[in-house]
């Protein structure tokens, strides 16, 4: 452990510094710009002095800081969806804290705001391969059933690729699913989707915005290969109670918010309940008795968010978080009783404190568990089988502005994971079989990073860090150096060059080896034998502004290198097995491609297109004969055409197209008959042979929307009316091989493919209100 | 089984409503070309005449028929002698079970004994495999419990070598070995080594049901190829499974070398 090395390190760094701290030859303006009625932070909203054309965007919290000097200033704090707000300020011999609070710009929904940052901001931003989404630039896109998804929005942005119809995982250019690190409020969530994945774990009444960060990422990430999911939860008003809602086909939502100390704190309590079992549980009452009918099973999920705030003072702030989401199955008939339940528990209490405008520290504690158990009994026999992961962990993020350019960003955190693998227990009613397995382990993690954010010139700007992770399990430490640079360089006012370099470590790893997101999904920890996986990525790319700042273009290449990638043995038994690691393989990975991306945020025509040229490839010894294979998520091409239309200010109509190569596919291109000891038939056996050697057809499907504002007597309301895959196209999900057989003697007549689709057009309306 | 089964059917609240909807079609698939291999299936049982079954593996859409190979030649090793088995096709009309190569001498298997199989033919086609004599394990108590409906479940219970890693199959077949299994699962000592071990039914039979339950004590190769087996099977028409490669205990070819070793009671079940 180099840890202590890397602290006193980061201490002489700041004690070099700190002179230059309290050296101010200019003074701090900085404070929060926040919406009018809500304690919203309004993200990526600029405050300004035209005069002395100097600027600045506000932070994730909402927060943002100037240095001006001495003398009669007028700021000005803009965001798009709110009136533009002009301050005078006399800046004389101290740092001024100026908070803004903006009206929106009609009365109207008040989340209008179709994309927080503006174009300028992120042409002029560091930060490269990043995608920023709020929740109600999601709400305005069509959705599958009418549940809007914050994660599903994300997979129509170029470089993220869904795992397939309808699923809500995340394929990050070219990493897996396994490879995200999703962080709700700063806490890690293990498993962010329910019911196969069809249905990301976020209730977007309760989530503000999302962030995904595919490349260069910042130092204080960390853990995962291929991107961060940054979520944030929204916080109450602090004014006056208020309840928002939703009434839609499968499911409901309800959120409540308001202060518990007027201007002081707030709280948002959100919930969120399936209710397709309403439904069948009544069909099945109705069906009951009949012969050969199979009752439909028992499935519900629900979600439950809460997010509390408390200004303790002026530099002190306090937030807690939690979300709590679980999905049930059941399935009982006279002599089978199964049941599955999963979900994740998400906690975090973050502390933010500011020693003065220009240094800040954000310290959290959370606590994060998935845990899934099945259960089934069997006449007088008892099945169950639990796994969970279960992490408590502490972060502190400092933030100081220096003179000359430099801000500096670090911090350290740990975190203690405690694993349990397939407990097994297998009994009888009267103690004839008892029987358990499984195993436990743990492991601590932690890191340290520090990163400067080096404004050299109005021209090029540098962001260089290094991030220092280490772990240790089993007797077994792992530690590594995770550099991490980015540069921008400004061609002309509306021109942009970035690139940048992130070095990445996986320490633990999801334990699955099917394409979707199931619930069994379990992680495991690296040790003596699995050991971290490792990637590194770089990316270049060019912005440019166009048609009076309405449209930018963006276009990225990146290349990523994968190292110790993980895959299992033919036929693995991922489930009970106290010898899992015997089960893995280890391999190494490589993707690379092109983006490109051009949107238009401005008017009432806005959208986007995306496209994306990539490969994606995986080499394992004991896969495909050694040979290099592609990913089943390998996508050649990938059309994403997004566009939102204001037709009056009652009427929203949105449309989505989305195209891409179909699926890397398995198939198996030979049979042959197997006898068995017994010889009573023999049956078909597939042979495959090259591992994803064949391609599902394309696939493509247009989303339509319309959005319908009206006044009720209170409050404001929406219906929102979606047709998902509008001209009904039948996109393959899988394919299979199929033994035709006659009817009359069960010959065999010869075999065929069979193709399956998921969804045909599925037209949904949402009753949306607020009030 | 079920398990997995029960799992899929969580898609089925979500489906329900689009079952209705023809989510299925007919496509088309361009297969690459395939080059057949031999498939063999030949198990070895004490005092048993020597039988054994050569086909072809072929491209998936070709016609569906016997791809019998007359000119492949069989032989297996026993202690130093090599005997032939002649290509003679013959199907056993009670069983359904069929043979293509045959002789019908019995040899005088021990535990630990070594066979070894070798199949050729006149492409050029050449599997060999091995296999060792295992020795039986005893079943130690077959015993069944009623319920208030009159109906029975079934326990099977052995002993467990500890100094070994053991693989079983077990069967329980009704009435007569020519009825399909009842049951029929593999399994490894890998969770219950040393111990005693129990397997378990549902409340499946009824009093005067005539039960055959067989314990084989199986190689880890003939494990090992029905695992893959089933893994192949499960995994076309499963979009959640990966593609599974059959293992062989042969090489050169597909297939299974191996030998019958089991432990076999015949219980009526009675109150």
């Amino acid at each position: 452990m180099r840890l202590p090395a890397f602290a006193v390190y980061i201490i002489c760094l700041l004690s070099f510094l700190a002179p230059d701290v309290f050296a101010q030859s200019t003074y701090t303006i900085s404070g929060y710009v926040r919406g009018t009625g809500s304690e919203d932070a309004l993200i990526g909203a600029t405050v300004s002095v035209p005069e002395l054309r100097i600027g600045a965007a506000t932070d994730a919290l909402g927060f943002y800081t100037l240095q001006l000097p001495e003398g009669s200033h007028t700021l000005q704090a803009t965001y798009i969806g709110y009136e533009t707000t002009t301050r005078t300020i006399e800046v004389t011999d101290r740092d001024l804290t100026i908070n803004f609070a903006l009206l929106p710009a009609n009365s109207q929904l008040r989340e209008v705001v179709i994309e927080a940052n503006s174009l300028q901001q992120k042409l002029n931003a560091n930060q490269m391969s990043v995608e920023t989404l709020t929740t109600r630039e999601a709400k305005l896109l069509p959705a599958i059933f009418g549940e809007v998804d914050l994660i599903k929005a994300l997979q129509l942005k170029p470089g993220v690729q869904s795992g397939g119809e309808g699923a809500s995982g995340l394929y990050v250019r070219g990493g897996g699913p396994d490879q995200n690190l999703v962080l709700l409020d700063d806490a890690v969530v293990y498993n962010a989707s329910h019911l196969f994945g069809f249905f990301s774990v976020f209730n977007p009444d309760a989530v503000e915005s999302v962030e995904l960060y595919k490349g260069g990422f910042p130092a204080q990430f960390g853990g995962r290969l291929s991107s961060v999911v940054d979520v944030k939860m929204r916080e109450g008003n602090k004014e006056r109670i208020g309840v928002t809602g939703g009434i839609g086909l499968i499911a409901s939502r309800l959120t409540v918010d308001g202060p518990i100390v007027k201007d002081k704190s707030s709280f948002v309590l959100s919930g969120r309940r399936t209710y397709f079992d309403v439904f069948t549980r009544q069909i099945n009452r109705i069906q009951e008795g009949k012969e050969d009918y199979n009752p439909i099973p028992d499935y519900y999920f629900y979600d439950l968010n809460g997010k509390a705030n408390y200004k303790l003072g002026e530099k002190d702030e306090l937030f807690v978080s939690g979300y709590f989401g679980h999905d049930f199955f059941g399935f009982n008939d006279a002599d089978f009783q199964f049941g599955f339940d999963w979900g994740n528990k998400v906690g975090a209490l973050r502390w933010q404190h500011k020693f003065n405008p220009r240094f800040q520290v954000n310290t959290t504690l959370s606590g994060s568990s998935y845990q899934y158990n099945v259960s089934n009994k069997i006449d007088v026999f008892s099945f169950s089988l639990t796994s969970d992961i279960r992490d408590v962990a502490l972060k502190t993020d400092f933030s100081l502005i220096l003179d000359k350019g430099h801000t500096l960003q670090f911090g350290a955190m740990a975190t203690r994971h405690n694993f349990t693998i397939g407990r097994l227990n297998f009994d009888s009613d009267d103690d004839r079989i008892s029987f358990g397995a499984g195993n436990d382990y743990e492991a601590t993690e932690a890191a340290a990073y520090i990163a400067d954010d080096f404004q050299v010139s109005s021209q090029l700007s540098l962001n260089y860090g290094l991030r220092m992770s280490a772990f240790t399990s089993g007797g077994k430490t792992y530690g590594a150096f995770e550099p991490r640079a980015s540069a921008r360089y400004s061609l002309s006012e509306n021109t942009s060059l970035k690139a940048s370099y992130a070095s990445m470590m996986q320490y633990i790893h999801l334990v699955a080896n099917s394409g979707a997101s199931l619930p069994t999904d379990i992680w495991y920890p690296s040790n003596d034998y699995v050991k971290p996986q490792r990637s590194q990525q770089v990316a270049a790319g060019i912005s440019h502004l166009f048609g009076g700042g309405r449209y930018m273009v963006t276009n990225e290449l990146y290349y990523k290198w994968m190292h110790r990638q993980i895959d299992f043995r033919d036929g693995a038994n991922l489930f009970v097995n106290d010898n899992l690691e015997g089960e893995f393989l280890f391999g190494k990975g490589e993707s690379y491609g092109n983006e490109v991306y051009l949107e238009k945020i401005k008017g009432r025509t806005t959208g986007w297109v995306g496209y994306t040229l990539s490969w994606s490839y995986r080499q394992f010894d004991d896969i495909n004969g050694g040979r290099r294979f592609p990913t089943r998520y390998d996508r050649r091409h990938d059309l994403s055409v997004v566009v939102l239309h204001e037709l009056s200010k009652r009427i929203n109509l949105t449309g989505a197209f989305v195209y891409g190569t179909g699926n890397a596919y398995s198939l198996p291109v030979a049979r042959f008959a197997f006898q068995d000891v017994q010889g009573k038939s023999a049956t078909v056996v597939p042979v495959y042979s090259d591992r994803n050697s064949f391609r599902l057809d394309a696939f493509h499907r247009l989303d339509l929307g319309l959005v319908l504002k009206f006044k009720p007597k209170r409050g404001e309301a929406d219906l929102t009316f979606n047709a998902y895959n509008a001209y009904n196209r039948r996109n393959p999900y899988f394919v299979y091989f199929e033994q035709v057989k006659d009817e009359d003697d069960n010959e065999t007549l010869g075999f065929r493919a069979k193709q399956v689709s998921l969804f045909p057009v599925i037209p949904s309306v949402t009753y949306n209100f607020k009030f | 089984m079920k398990t997995r089964r029960a799992i899929y059917t969580l898609l089925l609240p979500l489906l329900f409503l689009l079952l209705s909807c023809d989510m299925e079609q007919e496509v088309e698939i361009k297969l690459p070309p395939y080059e057949s291999q031999l498939v063999v299936e030949c198990y070895l049982e004490p005092g048993k005449p020597l039988r054994a079954v050569v086909l072809e593996s072929v491209s998936y859409f070709n016609e569906p028929e016997l791809p019998l190979v007359p000119d492949a030649e069989v032989f297996i090793t026993h202690q130093g002698r090599t005997i032939k088995l002649p290509f003679s096709p013959i199907q056993n009309k009670a069983t359904g079970k069929y043979y293509t190569h045959r002789k019908n001498e019995k040899l005088n298997l021990q535990p630990g004994d070594v066979l070894m199989l070798e199949v050729k033919d006149k492409k050029g086609r050449h599997v060999t495999g091995t296999t060792t004599i295992m020795g039986q394990v005893p079943i130690e108590a077959v015993e069944w419990k009623f319920n208030e409906s009159n109906k029975a479940y079934l326990l099977t219970s052995y002993q467990d070598d500890p100094d070994a890693a053991n693989y079983y199959r077990y069967m329980v077949h009704r009435d007569s070995l020519s009825n399909s299994s009842q049951r029929d699962f593999v399994s490894s000592d890998q969770l219950t080594n040393g111990q005693r071990v129990s397997y378990g039914s549902g409340y499946d039979h009824e009093e005067g049901d005539t039960l055959i339950v067989s314990l084989f004590h199986i190689e880890k190769q003939y494990y090992d190829f029905l695992s893959s087996i089933s893994d192949a099977r499960r995994a076309n028409g499963n979009p959640f499974a990966q593609p599974s490669r059959i293992v062989s205990s042969v090489q050169g070819g597909i297939g299974i070398f191996t030998n019958l070793s089991y432990n076999r009671k015949t219980v009526v079940i009675e109150k």
